[in-house]
């Protein structure tokens, strides 16, 4: 029992970053914006949040700066891809190298280290303890007591999905990626849609670096965001945006990342273990093409 | 002209921006760019090591940008790298042959291990229908551990306390000429060939044709399936050769982190380079001669060598942007006088229609 509450609260942990940074793109997927900055926005945001939170001491102001620090990004994204129409795809790569320098530089500027900073002056993101659930027999150990960004997470995704398919923003937003012209001829303007789901993935991007550095683990590593944007974006193609099934494949995700922890203790050396979210990756494309294709074929008949 | 123009703005801009954060902080700009230069171009030595630094940032340039023009999104280089480099070094610590004969087997051992990696990739395309662009990725990631396994492990050195495998054998070191590492030669003839091939070849014009309109290559009956396959292969092969060189022109053994410094700077380079093979030539020396030229920097005036990162970052966003600006400024002026012309004819063609 033991070890299955140990594995469910494991994924759950592997998959909030995933989850948050995904749902960010989410937005951004069906606004028709191709933006592959997540892995960017979550490193900023993961040393912001480390900054933030060793300079004042607390928490809180990790996760703002964080936020605010995503939100730089995504404000540079829009002034490149939106307003200078440069190639979204471009902009996308060259945000990702920019803050991977940014940071390695801030890393050393700020702290006089290289690689790695960690220390006990940085306050973590508190897990929070459900007085009512914790008492529930099984689910008690996974549903309650588990970091309070995986909560923001759950809430995240309920909210993603409230305001693509039921409000009136929804409806716009899917409409600038669906066909921008016809939005913008009916007199909302689609650049101003795609400069919203911008806004909106830095924030849950920032959200996605601060549990990373303040939750996960609780130091700031160089390139800590280890890949987990673009393994959101492959989460994000894998199910079209849509915000629950965007939770349930971060979950697998999260699994797999389990699984990797698990076979470490069968002798597996820990560098093939740390593989598995990856392959998983490519296990969930393989699925998706293999669908895909049944699919194209049905049609072509 | 405009492409010069564009690359000297694009410098210029993040040059003033990284002077602009340094002053910030507190340090001299002036004195740290000379050093910069001063320690990247300002003896024989200095220059020579540039070139020998800028060989892995051209060779991933070239394939990145290759790749790009071809249409193949082959973001795979830096796992490329790693794989043709371990295969290089396997090779290197268990063959031992004569020189002449050595290096061309490890580099061509390199080539295969990288084409191996994203040929990979494009088989995966081909036949299932997954995008290349996440696949080449995730490999990379897959590579980076997989050859931390085996220098781990398998290939390890027993007398090193970090992981890393023995020196190759010496017969598969590049020679030097004075200060100038042959590996300088491989990276001037494979741009050399790769520009040929590309510019003034009629698989390379296909390839290009691909590249912009893949239907109408179709429809012009390029071969489209097979050139991806081996533009993909090719491409793989490059960033391959870059490991190999590197292994056998710089540390003669595979260290941890061997292609970390140089993951990403491949695709930096096309991107800058709008995919044309002298502009990847000419960004290469370029953010080699930043990167070596840092650590010079940072002796003298303390500036933390990372803020080349930095820069780097600052000038790929800046040329990029400025490139699509003055696209627009340019079609803006031609709109503007045609517009201009148009009103000026206006009234004779009125004239003409009224009686």
């Amino acid at each position: 029992m033991n070890i299955l509450t140990g594995l469910l609260n494991g994924a759950i942990s592997g998959a909030t970053p995933i989850l948050l940074a995904a749902l960010g793109g989410a937005f951004t997927f069906y606004a028709g914006v191709f933006n592959i900055a997540m892995e960017g926005m979550m490193l900023m945001a993961a040393f912001c949040a480390v900054w933030g939170s060793f300079t004042f001491g607390s928490w809180l102001a990790g996760v703002l700066l964080a936020i605010l620090g995503a939100l730089a990004l995504a404000l540079i994204f829009i002034v490149f891809a939106v307003w200078l129409d440069t190639d979204e795809f471009v902009t996308g790569i060259a945000l990702n190298l920019f803050t991977l320098g940014a940071t390695t530089y801030l890393l050393r500027q700020s702290f006089g280290v290289k690689g790695v900073f960690a220390g006990p002056g940085i306050d973590p993101i508190p897990r929070l303890h459900l007085p009512l659930l914790a008492d529930v027999p099984l689910l008690g150990a996974v549903l309650s007591g588990q970091n309070l960004m995986v909560y923001a997470a759950a809430l995240a995704t309920l909210i993603s999905a409230f305001l693509v398919f039921r409000t009136r923003f929804g409806l716009r937003l899917r409409a600038a990626g669906y066909n921008a012209a016809s939005l913008d001829s009916s007199g909302v303007s689609s650049a101003r849609m795609r400069v919203y789901s911008l806004l909106l993935c830095g924030v849950l991007c920032g959200l996605a670096g601060a549990f990373l550095s303040l939750g996960y683990v609780t130091l700031f590593s160089e390139n800590m965001s280890a890949g987990r944007g673009w393994i959101s974006l492959a989460a994000i193609i894998l199910v079209n945006g849509n915000p629950w099934g965007v939770a349930i494949i971060s979950l697998l995700f999260g699994f797999a990342d389990v699984l990797g922890l698990l076979l470490q203790s069968y002798q597996v050396p820990s560098q093939f273990t740390a593989m598995t979210p990856y392959l998983a990756t490519l296990a969930a494309l393989y699925l998706y093409a293999r669908r895909h294709r049944k699919e194209r074929s049905y049609v072509n008949r | 002209m405009a492409r010069v123009l564009n690359a000297a703005l694009g410098v210029l801009i993040a040059l003033a921006l990284g002077a602009l954060i340094m002053l910030a902080q507190g340090y001299d700009p002036l004195a740290s760019y000379a050093a910069l230069f001063q320690f990247s171009l300002g003896s024989p030595y200095a220059l020579a090591t540039t070139f020998k630094n800028a060989v892995p940032l051209v060779l991933t340039g070239l394939s990145a940008a290759i790749a790009f023009a071809s249409g193949p999104v082959n973001l795979g280089q830096p796992g490329q790298l790693l794989m043709g480099a371990l295969a290089a070094t396997i090779a290197g610590l268990y063959l031992d042959l004569p020189p002449l004969v050595m290096i061309p087997t490890l580099a061509l051992l390199a080539m295969a291990a990288g084409a191996l990696w994203s040929g990979l990739a494009a088989l995966l395309r081909q036949a299932f229908g997954m995008s290349e662009f996440i696949v080449t990725l995730m490999l990379n990631i897959v590579a980076d551990y997989f050859t931390l396994w085996a220098i781990t492990y398998p290939f390890k050195d027993a007398a090193a306390y970090s992981p890393m495998t023995p020196p190759i054998a010496t017969s598969g070191w590049l020679p030097e000429f004075g200060d100038w590492n042959s590996a300088v030669f491989w990276m001037l003839a494979a741009t050399a060939l790769m520009w040929f091939l590309l510019a003034r070849t009629r698989p390379g014009y296909e390839w290009r044709i691909g590249g912009q309109n893949s239907l109408f290559a179709r429809l012009g009956g390029c071969p489209v399936d097979r050139n991806f396959i081996l533009v993909m292969l090719l491409t793989g092969a490059l960033a391959g050769l870059a490991g190999g060189l590197l292994i056998m022109g710089g540390p003669h053994r595979f260290l941890r982190g061997l292609g970390a410094n140089y993951a990403w700077d491949g695709v930096m380079i096309a991107i800058v380079a709008n995919n044309s093979l002298p502009g990847v030539l000419a960004y290469g020396l370029f953010f080699a001669a930043i990167q070596t030229g840092a650590l010079g920097m940072e002796l003298i005036t303390a500036v933390p060598s990372e803020i080349v990162l930095v820069l780097q970052g600052a000038l790929v966003l800046v040329i990029v942007a400025s490139r699509e600006a003055l696209h627009q400024l340019a079609d803006r002026l031609a709109a503007r006088r045609q517009a201009q012309r148009r009103a000026k004819q206006a009234p004779f063609l009125e004239s003409v229609e009224q009686p």
